[in-house]
């Protein structure tokens, strides 16, 4: 066993730290939340540059093959500064291309995403009916959806003949779509599974949701030993405190499952139990922190000049989607006791 | 001890219904738009019409005394009409700090002159009312507060800066707390004044907030002149009387309506979630917190009933409430699953119950934070002693900013 970082992935998590705290500063976040796509595209060519889109693509279509854990690398540092670009969306469904894909499949694809030219995504949000896909995010921006049609996904152009597309607001301000599907054609990648993708979207989402809980985290810390009331910085209270410890124990074990997780999927290994103790993890424990950060800000947090409140929004968003943190506990039982009920 | 209505009581009961039944519309989750937790002009016109339509048919402040235009009614029957009230699209939620926060501070503390002037219009529902306590320095720590008076003459010279001062932008009046002996130790060198908005040197501006909308501004005040006659109270008594305030604050906020447990469970037979056995669990426990606060409601309402002013229990309310609403919040969304997740419009229920999360955590903010009401229980109620203090005799001057 071995719960550090080899240097490739030291080297990683630095790219994407340097990329995303340079470019996904407050100002540029909330101007791009202002925008009607709420994508901040420059910095998507960035990250392309960076070679962080391609990551975990084959080389022979200009990835660096690289895998899952690396990934959560990235999206931890996206996480920390809630930048809006669809890197989890698009890399998980490049992924899943390059699992089951054909080679004419990966070859139209593969090498567009590494080099920033598309967006790709999922719509995994279940649905009573199959034609309507509720709240598939960044589907407004992107040239494929993967879409489950029995338990196999299928490439679909959202804006291709019979799909119609509704924008909706989402609860952390970004863009999703519904969308509705009246015989449109779709590409069947062959052999895929929907829960292989579903279990990516959940760690990587986990992973996020560590960058956000540690980011609100340092932010509170910082707030709280600088704002004074009494006569006194507010983190020498015992009531801020342990709330900021609990806080703290809910994000390490949070990050904990989230890497093992990761890992036993990027090593190939039976990972049921433990995507799912990283979702209801990510789910229950990064709700709690992100209430206990927003709250320790007092009434500082409801101003949204001040950016505590998109961690907040982000912590709940991550939290519910996919599945919240009650579902999530029910599948677990049933994966470690066995079906019964 | 009796929790269900005398027959008094389910005469009053019956009466109200009756009234508001011919008066308002019924609320429904289905056709209601929720008030947004903001102060939009159309909220705030809506909510000045029925003030008036209540006065007019003797429904405002049930337990104001009649000399100043109330009912003379008693706590229980204020309670009583809220939770009828509840069942109809209407709203008086500007009011709350004028009618429930100011207007008792001023029974309390006012002179003759000033009740006359300012109560009457404020149950009318003609003058809006704003609170202008916190400043950027002191939330929490109120005491704190550094905007400062200096006597002219017949006036005050204010100058300083308040924050987080719901609808001061539909306001005709605010209370507002000043430093005026920065030699006093810090409690007993504040005085409490009536302001009028318009006067010049007053500057509001809208802050955003997470709901999307803008409710509550920065307040700048500059070279503001206010009359002598506007104090409350006693000039560096000012405390005292905001302690009044603050009371019933806690009490409104712990009293408040809102979502009752008849609309979760409607929302959650309508996302077909009911036979879920963890959504039933969920479910029964909110109820019971729903009753909890009812039956602690009663209490406080019998305290009201029998003159007693809002004490400590009115701090255990506002946290049993504002616990309870943040648990409601994330019920209730993950009731809606993937939907929960939508903002606005876009959302079920024309986003009232999006709307009822983004606005919880605040209810465990303003008014007191949830730890403040801890240490006013521990304090006050367990007889704990105070958390040590190192500001409270000395100088507020000498204390380090
Ligand atoms: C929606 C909303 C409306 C408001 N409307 C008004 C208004 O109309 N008029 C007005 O005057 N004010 C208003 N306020 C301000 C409100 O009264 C203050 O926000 C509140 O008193 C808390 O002060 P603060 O925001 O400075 O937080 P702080 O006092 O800085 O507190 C920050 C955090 O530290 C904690 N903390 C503070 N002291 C202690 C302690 N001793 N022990 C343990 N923990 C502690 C708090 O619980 C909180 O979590 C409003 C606030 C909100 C959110």
């Amino acid at each position: 066993m071995d719960f550090t970082f080899d240097d490739g992935q030291a080297a990683v998590r630095e790219l994407a730290e340097q990329i995303f705290q340079g470019r996904a500063t407050v100002e540029r976040v909330k101007a791009v939340e202002a925008g009607e796509d709420r994508f901040d595209r420059e910095l998507w060519v960035d990250l392309a540059k960076a070679e962080l889109l391609g990551l975990c693509l084959p080389e022979a279509y200009g990835g660096s093959g690289l895998g899952l854990v690396e990934l959560c690398l990235v999206l931890e540092q996206q996480g920390r500064v809630v930048a809006p670009v669809p890197v989890l969306a698009t890399v998980t469904a490049a992924m899943a291309v390059a699992e089951f894909g054909t080679d004419d499949q990966q070859a139209e694809w593969l090498p567009r995403v590494a080099r920033g030219d598309a967006v790709l995504t999922s719509a995994l949000e279940p649905t009573a009916d199959p034609s309507r896909l509720i709240s598939v995010p960044w589907a407004h921006v992107a040239d494929r959806v993967l879409v489950p049609v029995g338990g196999e996904l299928h490439l679909l152009d959202p804006n291709g003949p019979g799909v119609r597309s509704e924008r909706a607001i989402a609860t952390d301000r970004s863009v999703v779509s519904h969308l509705t599907i009246d015989g449109a054609p779709t590409e069947r990648l062959p052999g895929s599974s929907v829960q292989w993708l579903r279990d990516r979207m959940l760690v990587g989402q986990a992973a996020t949701q560590v960058g956000v809980a540690e980011a609100a985290l340092e932010m509170t810390a910082t707030y709280t030993s600088n704002r004074r009331q009494f006569e006194k910085p507010l983190s020498t209270f015992q009531g801020v405190a342990l709330k900021a410890g609990d806080a703290y124990i809910a994000t390490e074990a949070m990050r904990v499952t989230m890497w093992q997780a990761a890992w036993r999927l990027a090593s190939g290994l039976d990972a049921a139990d433990a995507v799912l103790v990283a979702k209801w993890w990510a789910a229950d424990g990064g709700q709690r922190v992100v209430h206990i950060t927003q709250h320790l800000h007092g009434g500082m947090g409801a101003d949204i000049d001040y950016p505590v409140h998109r961690y907040f929004l982000w912590g709940k968003q991550l939290s519910d989607s996919l599945g919240g943190a009650s579902p999530t506990l029910a599948r677990l039982g049933r994966v470690i006791a066995g079906a019964t009920a | 001890m009796d929790f269900d209505d005398t027959p008094e009581e389910a005469a009053f009961r019956a009466e109200a219904l009756a009234w508001l039944e011919a008066h308002a519309a019924p609320r429904d989750l289905d056709t209601t738009r929720p008030s947004m937790g903001g102060f939009g002009d159309e909220y705030v016109r809506q909510c000045q019409q029925w003030q008036r339509t209540l006065y007019d048919g003797g429904w405002a402040g049930i337990t104001w005394p009649k000399e100043y235009g109330g009912r003379g009614g008693t706590g229980r029957q204020a309670g009583i009409f809220s939770q009828e009230q509840a069942k109809f699209d209407v709203s008086n939620g500007v009011f709350a700090v004028g009618i429930g926060m100011v207007g008792p501070t001023l029974m309390a503390h006012a002179t003759d002159a000033q009740k006359e002037r300012y109560l009457g219009p404020m149950l009318r529902g003609e003058e809006i009312w704003c609170q202008l306590f916190s400043e950027p320095g002191a939330g929490s720590d109120l005491a704190g507060l550094s905007t400062k008076a200096v006597r002219d003459g017949d006036e005050w010279l204010v100058n300083g800066q308040k924050v987080w001062t719901s609808g001061a932008q539909h306001s005709t009046f605010g209370i507002l707390m000043t430093r005026t002996d920065p030699d006093a130790p810090k409690h007993e060198g504040i005085t409490y004044f009536v302001v009028d908005m318009a006067t010049p040197g007053i500057d509001v501006r809208p802050l955003r907030q997470i709901t999307g909308v803008a409710h509550f501004n920065e307040v700048f005040l500059t070279d503001v002149r206010v009359p002598n006659d506007n104090v409350v109270g006693e000039p560096n008594g000012g405390w005292r009387v905001a302690v009044t305030t603050m009371a019933h604050e806690r009490a409104l906020i712990g009293g408040g309506v809102g979502l009752g447990f008849r609309d979760v469970l409607r929302l959650a037979r309508s996302c077909g979630r009911t036979d879920d056995g963890r959504v039933r669990q969920a479910l029964a426990t909110a109820y019971g917190r729903f009753e909890v606060l009812k039956f602690l409601g009663y209490r406080v309402q019998t305290a009201a009933s029998q003159g007693r002013p809002p004490g400590p229990e009115s701090s255990v309310m506002k946290l049993a409430y504002s616990q309870h609403l943040a648990a409601l919040a994330d019920l209730v969304l993950s009731l809606e699953g993937a939907a929960g997740m939508l903002n606005g419009d876009d959302a079920p229920d024309a986003g009232q119950w999006q709307q009822h999360f983004l606005n919880q955590w605040s209810s465990r903010i303003g008014g007191g934070t949830d730890q403040i009401q801890r240490n006013v229980i521990g304090e006050r109620v367990l007889g704990l002693p105070r958390e040590p203090r190192v500001d409270k005799d000395v100088p507020f001057r000498a204390i380090p900013g």
